[in-house]
């Protein structure tokens, strides 16, 4: 039994209110826990909102900078080792909202560019007509990032690009 | 609320020497809207000519492009819009001996 059960039972009981406000009061408290369990519910289980998009470049040999989340800022002295010459750790992280913007600024282009653009990806094999992006397509579009995970790995270095 | 970035982080270390610059940006946006204030009768006066001249066959159509996204309001908005996105972004790249990294706040 919550606190608000309580005093709406102790009002009853000093005669306060009637049987009938007493009722309500409950069901109304009732109602309202229900609602915010169920909203706790949705929050648990709801996807969160990807904020960011990363692009890890991690070399495989030789370094210990950790699993794609960059170096301390701090840390001064790396080991030299010719083996690893010219591997570099790529530590990339862009706000979704700078993708947001970026492609809203693709509306800005003027209608020569914009086919030349489309025809362009056409030719990489990328079926994206400009022309037809909406904000909603593009929220869809993020929000579908949310499951994109794409990791590649050679010799070298592994590839990583993720939403968090 | 969006707001444009307070401070920008530029570290960059060679294999020699090394720097770290704090960028205070919030201290620029004053600069650069008195900067437009300026600049705004000379921007007015190149959209008019370019206009005038219709097709632009004296200036390139990058020039021209440029300026009519310059001087239209959603250019503009779009703009500011990009820049209040900036904070957050992170860019880290280094190997053994070099470093470069920018971090917008």
């Amino acid at each position: 039994m919550s606190e608000n059960q309580k005093k709406v039972l102790e009002m009853l009981a000093d005669k306060k209110i009637s049987v009938d406000e007493a009722y309500r009061l409950l069901d109304a408290l009732k109602t309202e826990g229900a609602a915010a369990e169920g909203a706790g519910e949705a929050g648990r289980t709801g996807k969160p909102k990807p904020k960011y998009l990363r692009v890890c470049v991690i070399p495989i040999r030789g370094h210990e900078h950790g699993e794609g989340h960059g170096h301390d800022e701090d840390d001064e002295d790396d080991e030299d080792d010719e083996d690893d010459k010219g591997a570099a750790l790529v530590n990339v992280r862009v706000p979704m909202s700078l993708i947001r913007s970026g492609m809203k600024f693709t509306s800005l282009l003027p209608d020569g560019a914009r086919d030349k653009v489309t025809d362009a990806l056409h030719e990489k094999g990328i079926n994206l007509d400009m022309r037809n992006m909406k904000p909603e397509d593009l929220e869809e579009i993020i929000e579908a990032l949310s499951d994109l995970e794409i990791k590649v790995v050679n010799k070298k270095e592994v590839v990583k690009v993720f939403v968090e | 609320m969006k707001r444009p970035p307070v401070l920008m982080r530029v570290q960059i270390r060679g294999e020699e020497r090394k720097f770290c610059l704090w960028l205070p940006l919030f201290l620029l946006v004053p600069l650069v809207i008195l900067l437009l204030i300026i600049l705004s009768p000379v921007i007015l006066i190149a959209a008019t000519i370019v206009r005038k001249r219709g097709c632009g066959r004296r200036v390139s159509p990058v020039a021209r492009t440029s300026l009519g996204i310059l001087c239209s309001v959603r250019g503009i908005r779009a703009a500011f819009d990009v820049l209040c996105s900036m904070p957050g972004l992170r860019i880290d790249v280094c190997n053994n001996k070099e470093r470069v990294y920018v971090s917008i706040i």
